[in-house]
């Protein structure tokens, strides 16, 4: 049975569990130690920044990350040595408040006792932890949740006697670098919910204070988890560590319906005053449809045409999150949804839950293929009637998009037909912005 | 004659045994001409220098060790960029799937190969076999083979290519039965690559193993001779060679990226071999002459006057055209020569730095100083005291000293990004030049643009110096922007380190690393 199962893979949506690295990246100040061979990293790089948008890095990440580039010599006299050297030095060659050390492949198969190489550093008291994220044991997003949970039981440590702190909020809204857009996302999450009145640890990126916030996550009253399945696993952990309460919002609100919902149910777990947030909204909402408005005038008559159907490649979270929006707000017909950031199987019937009514009397058609090959073929086989199709996805869709004519959006990894800075989709001005791509993209193509 | 590549053999000797390739090091390029000893180090090669010894430690060019590493690329990833873009053949990379993660790039690099040789760009057909835990534990043959069929089914490859990863190699994954047995049931080449990362301390290995595979499961065992034929290993470069082989009454045959299968078969047809880059093409061009007798063209690289006035002199005399070729040479000299004196003049006082490839460098630096621009100092990524054809006339290192004058601050270094501000603390730079990742970026922070060279043919020949001239001009003004990212955004590395002159002080007393050590703990 298992032998007849499909698991090759071409043009791949993400990278392994070395591209946490890209986790730790993101955490201002923070430095990953690669233990692992010579190329692991660098190859997780292009997957992860540099052909996703070329979002490049700040801090240590890209080539200045630190790894022991085991040889022939670790593999079968074993790595611990060179790591040590390798650790001593990344210790006082690189600016770092906390250096996680990620475990790929190599010392895992030859058993390296990589915990007895770390003790006597934290025995002294450098901040630095140890995840093993073997690249044979789950790709990029299993290790960020395994990388945060390294962290938080490495270094965030216990929390006897903290108090909580009603308004403020652990934000969990996916893996950094993967998200093409995670940069931009944080700024406008973020922003919505300080205009509410709450105080957000958001962890990674330009508004993250760093590893002080890491270390007042026992403070927060509770964590949000905003993605379909990916962060749930630490927020679990957080529940039996610290008893703190999770609320998961499992569809990323992109729009002012969505997102004037997703901050009124935050509001309400949080059971806060909602005059700030109220006020909030009429302001945004204002802001939203002037645009809009303005909008009507392209989207009622334009001659030329412009995609009414569509299909979408991407991880879980972007996938439903543009999905609801494109067929709830816009009025696009969905003809496909491929999840392909190989979403656990235990989270599977949850996701394509979600998908049961992107709006009213509109169904979505969701399936979980990791396989670029299939992928195409796939959405080869889709039936977009006559107007222009628009596909969502990646840069692997290239050659299907012009087989297609299709107008092609490039929404998530691999990304090499947009240079990203600080844009989001989401949110109230990110949906905006994603109305601006799309119908840019379908009057220029 | 012995020789020095052995397509009998399945696997490739590392570099670093073979040719004693090392990746530290740092002194003038004079010194380590001198202590590379290329022509008793070729004949040691070659197992006819009487005073090497039995394990050649009589050659050994010592090396800098460093405690500290930064990632950059690996002989797996390399194989991926070669046998991986092919346009005609599939690459299987029996790996989990993180092995495969550089890939998006070199689809950027294949559709712009395509683009630029006038073929209809698509993207790569890169398989893996999305090794898991349990692959690990009972093995992935089984998988392996499945692959092959459905890369068969899929692609309706003309061979297909199996390289193997650290993990694989780790847990004893057979690749050569394997390949065999599916050549023999799909009727095609299958060709194994024993290329795993930790393998070799530098990725250029992965150069020769990829050709090897090409070499033993692809080339045309019955040559039938092409007398017009050259073949030029390359990457992913434009044609600027057929405009100056035309005249010399040959065709390029440019091997491997962008290639297709016959392209690569017909290569021991060809009247001779050269390429832009030894470090790339050495192992293919002498393999190539000594099993099919394609001789290799006896000169440095096509770059500034001297080196591509001697490389096409080399191929003239190989082809029988020293006549049109000392025509071309003249009138080519007499065409670019104003344009060169032009942009000298507006590149007077400019300094520039090199960081590439190895013999690369040594090509590159010969066009910036015949445009006048002044070059104190050079990263190489590692260093050949001999390349594989081991003729004195290829010897670039040396061609680049003789002709040009030494360069004080010659350093080999596999991409250390943290060693910049002490190796560019040390000369003025006005520009790098880079093709590897990594590096820039920090250059970029310090104020100092890039010239990142994605077309590596882009200083080849004569006009080369003139599209590099142009193209540093407009890589200076980008300078504005450099100079607002130094005002305000810094390094990842420590006040400490960032004091320290010497970029390999960590090799030399290690024991600094204690000394600070306390001082972090007070």
């Amino acid at each position: 049975m298992a032998k007849k199962k499909h698991t090759t893979i071409t043009h791949p949506h993400y990278a392994c569990a070395i591209g946490a690295a890209y986790t730790v990246s993101a955490i201002p100040g923070a430095v990953p130690v690669i233990n692992c061979g010579p190329g692991c990293v660098d190859q997780q790089y292009f997957t992860m920044s540099f052909c996703n948008g070329f979002q490049g890095s700040a801090g240590a990440g890209g080539g200045d990350i630190p790894g022991t580039n085991s040889g022939e010599s670790e593999i079968v006299f074993g790595g611990a040595k060179k790591l040590d050297g390798v650790i001593k030095s990344a210790l006082k060659i690189m600016k770092g408040d906390l250096f996680v050390v990620l475990s790929g492949c190599s010392p895992q198969l030859v058993g390296d006792d990589v915990a007895s190489v770390i003790k006597p550093y934290r025995e002294q008291g450098y901040p630095i932890v140890h995840a093993e994220v073997p690249g044979f044991k789950g790709n990029n997003l299993w290790a960020h949740e395994e990388v945060i949970i390294a962290i938080i039981d490495q270094f965030v440590g216990e929390a006897k006697g903290i108090r909580r702190r009603k308004k403020l909020i652990n934000l969990w809204m996916g893996a950094p670098y993967f998200n093409t857009f995670w940069r931009g996302d944080i700024i406008e999450i973020k922003r919505i919910l300080e205009a509410a009145g709450f105080e957000v640890n958001v962890f990674f990126g330009s508004e993250s204070a760093g590893v002080s916030e890491w270390k007042s996550i026992p403070k927060a009253a509770f964590n949000l988890v905003l993605s379909p399945w990916l962060d749930l696993k630490v927020a679990k952990h957080l529940e039996k560590k610290y008893d703190q309460p999770y609320l998961h919002i499992p569809v990323i609100p992109v729009g002012e319906e969505a997102t004037t919902a997703f901050l009124r149910q935050v509001v309400e777990f949080a059971d806060i005053d909602n005059t700030k947030a109220e006020k909030f909204i009429e302001k945004e909402a204002k802001r939203y449809y002037y645009f809009l408005d303005h909008f009507a005038d392209f989207f009622a008559e334009y001659w030329f045409g412009f995609p009414s159907k569509f299909a979408i490649v991407g991880d879980a979270a972007y996938n439903i999150a543009l999905s609801k929006f494109l067929a709830d707000q816009l009025g696009l017909i969905p003809v496909g949804q491929i999840i392909s950031d190989n979403t656990p199987v235990k989270y599977r019937e949850d996701v394509a839950a979600l998908y049961n009514e992107l709006s009213e009397g509109v169904y979505g058609n969701v399936e979980f293929i990791e396989d670029g090959y299939l992928i195409e073929k796939k959405l080869s086989e889709f039936d977009f009637g006559n107007s222009t199709p628009l596909i969502l996805g990646s840069s692997w869709e290239q050659d299907v998009a012009k087989e297609k004519n299709a107008v092609l959006v490039e929404v998530g990894t691999i990304a090499t037909e947009e240079v990203v800075l600080n844009r989001t989709y989401i949110g109230y001005t990110g949906a905006l912005q994603f109305i601006e791509k799309v119908y840019s993209a379908a009057v220029s193509g | 004659m012995a020789k020095n590549i052995q397509l009998d053999l399945e696997t490739v000797q590392n570099r670093e045994m073979r040719l004693g390739s090392i990746i530290s090091w740092d002194g003038k390029a004079s010194e380590l001409v001198e202590l590379s000893r290329y022509e008793e180090r070729a004949l040691r090669h070659k197992g006819e220098c009487p005073g090497a010894g039995k394990s050649g430690e009589g050659c050994r060019l010592c090396e800098l060790n460093m405690p500290f590493n930064q990632q950059s690329m690996c002989a797996n990833s390399i194989a991926a960029c070669q046998a991986g873009n092919i346009r005609d053949c599939v690459l299987i990379q029996h790996s989990p799937v993180g092995c495969t993660a550089r890939n998006p790039e070199f689809n950027l690099a294949f559709r712009n190969g395509l683009e630029r040789r006038g073929i209809e760009p698509r993207n790569i057909n890169i398989m893996t076999t999305n090794l898991l835990e349990n692959d690990m534990v009972f093995g992935a043959s089984e998988k392996l083979k499945r692959a092959a069929r459905e890369a068969f089914e899929r692609y309706d490859p003309k061979a297909i290519f199996f390289s193997m990863s650290c993990s694989t190699a780790i847990i004893g994954e057979d690749l050569s039965s394997i390949a065999a047995e599916m050549e023999d049931e799909l009727g095609i080449p299958v060709a194994p690559m024993q290329c795993e990362g930790f393998r070799s301390k530098h990725w250029s290995t992965g150069f020769d193993i990829s050709q090897h595979a090409v070499l033993r499961h692809i080339v045309n065992k019955n040559p039938k001779k092409q007398p017009d034929l050259i073949n030029i290993v390359a990457l992913w470069g434009t044609d600027y060679f057929t405009d100056m082989l035309k005249p010399l009454g040959l065709r390029v045959n440019y091997i491997m990226d962008i290639a297709s299968f016959d392209e690569l078969a017909q290569t021991s047809e060809a009247a001779c071999t050269s390429t832009f880059c030894h470090t790339l093409g050495s192992y293919f061009a002498t393999a190539l002459e000594e099993a099919y007798g394609v001789p290799q063209i006896r000169a440095p690289q096509p770059y500034g006057f001297a080196g591509t006035d001697a490389w096409l002199r080399a191929i003239a005399k190989q082809v029988g055209k020293e006549k049109e070729a000392e025509e071309y040479i003249a009138a080519e000299h007499e065409r670019v020569r104003p344009k060169i004196e032009e942009l000298k003049e507006k590149l007077k006082g400019v300094n520039g730095f090199v960081l590439t490839g190895s013999s690369y460098a040594h090509g590159l630096i010969s066009v910036l100083r015949d445009l006048g621009v002044t070059v104190d100092g050079s990263v190489v990524f590692h260093h050949d005291p001999v390349y594989d054809g081991g003729y004195e006339e290829q010897n670039t290192l040396k061609t680049l000293v003789d002709n040009y004058g030494d360069i004080p601050h010659f350093t080999v270094s596999k991409c250390q990004p943290f060693q910049l501000p002490a190796l560019l603390s040390r000369v003025k730079a006005d520009f790098i030049i880079i093709r590897h990742n990594g590096l820039a970026p920090n250059a970029a922070r310090m104020g100092i643009p890039s010239f990142a060279i994605g077309d590596e043919h882009f200083p080849v020949g004569y006009d080369g110096m003139i599209r590099v001239g142009e193209a540093v001009l407009d890589v200076l003004a980008r300078k504005k922007m450099n100079q607002v990212l130094k005002r305000h955004v810094g390094l990842p590395y420590s006040d400490w380190w960032l004091s320290q002159k010497d970029p390999f002080i960590l090799a030399k007393h290690p024991e600094v690393l204690d000394e600070t050590t306390k001082e972090v703990q007070d």
